[in-house]
């Protein structure tokens, strides 16, 4: 009896982590593609007002924030001091690569990254800043988007693991 | 042997050219004074007194190619255009070390003034020396007494070692000489295009002496003016003076009581007068002494030094004359 009780209470236990777990996931990403900007904003400052090299300015911009977002860009950075003959593009690419199960982000703001890095370092401060502009705003689209899937998935994550859950038990007894 | 410009010439080339050179011997890397790489074109070296092409595996010209170009770009630019936006429009780049980087390709025009550069096809990078005691020869021609300096114009046409002199002229004024029981004074150098001091994020990486500013990549007119309002220098060294202001700065340098010691691009003096706004330092006869530069048999020779207000040949290569200065 106390076994099947056991039992029981462990697989409604791993359904609600397994549900907790997938809302975790839909609650990160817009926490990221929200550090994502601020770290584009601190970048256009240190390209356009103090013009940093663009290793030196991609370590200085993640500054203050912490997880994986500071990871890909310090990441890219060290990159792009260590071996010169790389482009940000692939320091990009290669960043993403590495970080792949801690960056929770999706296909279009990825994409938006690594058109980011071809265009990175190659025109002037002026149209680096429009550059970053229009990256911003896309990112607040797709922001606005992220958070939408957010609010109509989390909830329904954590009832769906509780009541899968709970379903297994019922059906297993 | 490890030749001194290795360390910053190398991390701006290309790894395959870097090969080549390597494999060159000291006397010719010893000599070098440029390298010269042109779009399908081989990869040319200055020498001394003659060009040198380098080769490759099977003994053929190491032709080279828009990559090769691109590529030494990327590492001067450390993939930051923006960085060098000014540098761009002059056309040449000066990296650490003193090195200068010249660039040719297709210019950006708009509203009449060159925007940029773009589409790369010409890059030359000209070695820079510190040859400390090149200046010897001059030195005594330019001390007036203890503390006093003559103020001076270096002219020579280019690749001459204008700037290696004036360097190393900075560095023994400022330092002192006891030789001659000169003290040295406060030296304010205007580098406008890092080549004299070869600052690195604002620091000299040469030796420049003791009592030397730097005001780094800033244009010379406007420099002059504030090194003598914030530094108080007693001398103020700068390169290649040629646009109005640079010639009105220079005036006002020497109304305040500070000295000049500058250069100009001409062969002999008269060639100056035919120069427009240079011309009027050269008519109101504002410098005690002109000096003049050749490159035959070595960068830096002096071939005349002429005492302005007198028109007197203080020293004369061909002639020999040497009158004590």
């Amino acid at each position: 009896m106390w076994i099947k009780v056991i039992g029981a209470l462990m697989i409604i236990f791993a359904g609600i982590s397994l549900g907790f777990i997938a809302a975790f996931r839909f609650n990160e990403r817009p926490r990221q593609i929200r550090q994502l900007q601020s770290c584009l904003t601190s970048l256009k400052t240190y390209i356009n007002y103090t013009v940093m090299p663009l290793p030196e300015a991609l370590a200085a911009s993640c500054e203050g924030i912490n997880g994986p977002v500071r990871d890909f860009f310090s990441c890219s950075a060290n990159m792009l001091a260590q071996n010169p003959m790389i482009t940000p593009q692939q320091a990009f690419v290669q960043s993403i690569l590495q970080l792949k199960g801690q960056l929770l982000l999706e296909q279009p703001e990825l994409d938006l990254l690594t058109t980011l890095g071809a265009n990175l370092g190659k025109v002037n401060c002026e149209e680096q800043e429009k550059y970053l502009d229009m990256v911003s705003q896309q990112l607040a689209n797709i922001e606005i988007e992220a958070v939408q899937t957010r609010d109509e998935n989390v909830k329904m994550c954590r009832y769906l693991g509780i009541c899968g859950g709970l379903l297994i038990v019922i059906v297993l007894v | 042997m490890q030749i001194y410009w290795q360390e910053t010439i190398f991390p701006i080339l290309p790894s395959h050219i870097i090969g080549l050179l390597q494999k060159l011997s000291l006397n010719i890397l010893n000599q070098l004074s440029e390298i010269r790489i042109r779009v399908n074109q081989p990869l040319l070296l200055v020498l001394r007194n003659n060009d040198y092409a380098v080769t490759d595996n099977r003994g053929q010209n190491y032709i080279c190619d828009i990559s090769d170009v691109d590529k030494v770009l990327q590492l001067i630019t450390k993939n930051s255009l923006y960085t060098l936006e000014q540098e761009l429009k002059g056309g040449f780049i000066t990296i650490p070390g003193g090195h200068r980087v010249g660039l040719a390709g297709q210019a950006i025009v708009a509203g009449g003034k060159v925007k940029t550069l773009k589409n790369f096809s010409s890059v030359n990078i000209r070695i820079a020396r510190e040859v400390q005691g090149c200046a010897d020869s001059i030195v005594p021609y330019v001390i007036a007494t203890s503390q006093r300096i003559c103020n001076s114009l270096i002219i020579s046409p280019p690749r001459c070692g204008k700037t290696t002199i004036l360097r190393d002229l900075a560095r023994q004024l400022s330092t002192g000489i006891p030789k001659f029981k000169f003290t040295g004074v406060q030296v304010g150098i205007v580098d406008e295009r890092s080549e004299i001091a070869a600052c690195n994020r604002g620091v000299p990486t040469v030796n420049v002496g003791q009592r030397t500013d730097v005001l780094d990549g800033c244009p010379k007119a406007e420099g002059m003016l504030m090194l003598v309002r914030s530094m108080s220098p007693q001398l103020i060294i700068t390169d290649e003076i040629g646009r109005q202001e640079d010639v009105t700065a220079v005036q006002e340098a020497l109304n305040a009581g500070v000295n000049v010691i500058a250069s100009a691009h001409a062969a002999t003096v008269e060639e100056l007068l035919y120069r427009p706004f240079v011309r009027e330092l050269v008519e109101n006869k504002l410098f005690d002494r002109y000096v003049l530069l050749q490159d035959y048999p070595c960068p830096g020779t002096v071939t005349k030094v002429i005492e302005v207000k007198t028109n007197k040949l203080l020293f004369c290569l061909k002639t020999g004359v040497r009158v004590c200065g």
